[in-house]
């Protein structure tokens, strides 16, 4: 359990984060679901899927579970509404592509930047950076490609 | 050869997939694409990625992944080694519950002291427990109404399927736990939450709560 949570905790606590918005809370479900997870550690098969994978699944239900416990907590009698799941499944592929771009290499991470989310032409971008434009081209190549081997390591599977 | 003739195009499969490939370049690449069943799977492939940029939140990547506090792993194997001990106490608990042949279910019993006079003009009260199991934390308070007391209780640290029962001086109430961690109920006028509940129902009797 010890070295699941060194090698897992980090990411199970950004995607944590990600979808609850609270540091306490997000521990709070990290910590939920390492208990869950060595109370039913009998039933963990690494043949069918990863610890990561696993734990994942746990996580899941335990945001779903503080998210209800959440919204019914402020309302009186009648309850929250349940929150829905897909806005969640929306979260885990939003975290994970972030933390993609988090892994790749600054220049790719650069140029995807300022090329994408800024939409600024390549020219400007290599008149920047001091590159030829046809380098700003190919980075957001390579950062293409070296996202979805990070995706693929993260379990997306195109 | 053909590699090499295919390594220009390739270069420019990113800005093609990300939709920034100006139209004349576009038209050559497409051409490409039609004759060279490669260089178009590698465009799809691209294309699927490309497509969950929109996704991410720049604001975030931007920045270093939040950490937890250095704590957390320590309180995580506090709490796990506190539930080794309860599992060797929770044997005596046990009260046979074979639910479907799965792991039996164990029952906390939970005894909730209700403080006297509660309601005069104080909205809401909090609840102390006479006992908890350890592991075992619940948050939980009281409301007066018109139609009886309200109690919400928050409890976290109970596994799934386990059957609670708390006790208060007059009335009781019995509450399965499924998935969820919280469940709030209500001592009054309503029906009790199990009743009609199909799983309750194939429960066997627990043991008296205590007085």
């Amino acid at each position: 359990m010890r070295e699941a949570y060194a090698a897992h905790s980090g990411e199970l606590y950004g995607f944590a984060m990600r979808s609850l918005g609270d540091s306490g809370l997000a521990e709070e479900a990290v910590q939920e679901t390492f208990v869950r997870a060595w109370r039913a550690g009998d039933r963990f098969d690494p043949q069918i899927g990863s610890l990561r994978t696993w734990l994942f699944a746990i996580l899941r239900n335990v945001v779903i579970d503080l998210g209800r416990a959440r919204a019914a907590r402020p309302g009186v009698a009648e309850g929250g509404i349940e929150p829905s799941v897909e806005p969640l499944e929306e979260a885990l592929l939003a975290w994970q592509v972030e933390e993609a771009m988090r892994r790749i290499g600054e220049d790719h991470r650069r140029v995807l930047f300022e090329t994408h989310y800024r939409g600024r032409p390549y020219a400007e971008v290599a008149a920047e950076l001091g590159v030829p434009e046809g380098t700003v081209k190919s980075r957001v190549y390579y950062g293409l490609r070296a996202l979805r081997v990070v995706l693929e390591e993260m379990g997306y599977e195109g | 050869m053909k590699a090499e003739r295919c390594r220009e195009w390739r270069l420019s499969l990113g800005a093609y997939a990300l939709g920034n490939l100006p139209a004349e370049e576009r038209a050559g690449l497409e051409a490409h694409l039609n004759g060279c069943p490669d260089c178009r799977a590698e465009a799809e492939s691209l294309g699927a990625v490309a497509q969950l940029l929109p996704l991410a939140d720049p604001d975030r990547f931007s920045h270093p992944a939040p950490q937890p506090s250095p704590e957390l792993g320590k309180r995580i194997a506090a709490t796990i080694g506190g539930e080794r001990r309860v599992g060797r106490r929770r044997r005596r608990w046990q009260f046979g519950l074979a639910l479907s042949g799965a792991a039996a279910a164990a029952a906390a019993v939970l005894a909730i002291v209700v403080p006297p006079g509660g309601g005069g003009g104080n909205p809401e009260q909090r609840v102390a427990f006479a006992s908890l199991p350890a592991g075992i934390k619940i948050d939980a308070t009281l409301e007066p109404h018109a139609y009886g007391t309200q109690i919400r209780m928050y409890v976290s640290g109970i596994r799934s399927g386990t059957l609670c029962r708390g006790s208060g001086p007059r009335r009781h109430l019995s509450l399965p736990l499924g998935r969820r961690l919280h469940r709030s109920a209500e001592l009054g006028a309503r029906p009790l939450p199990h009743q009609g509940d199909r799983r309750s129902r194939r429960q066997p009797n627990l043991r008296r709560p205590r007085p």
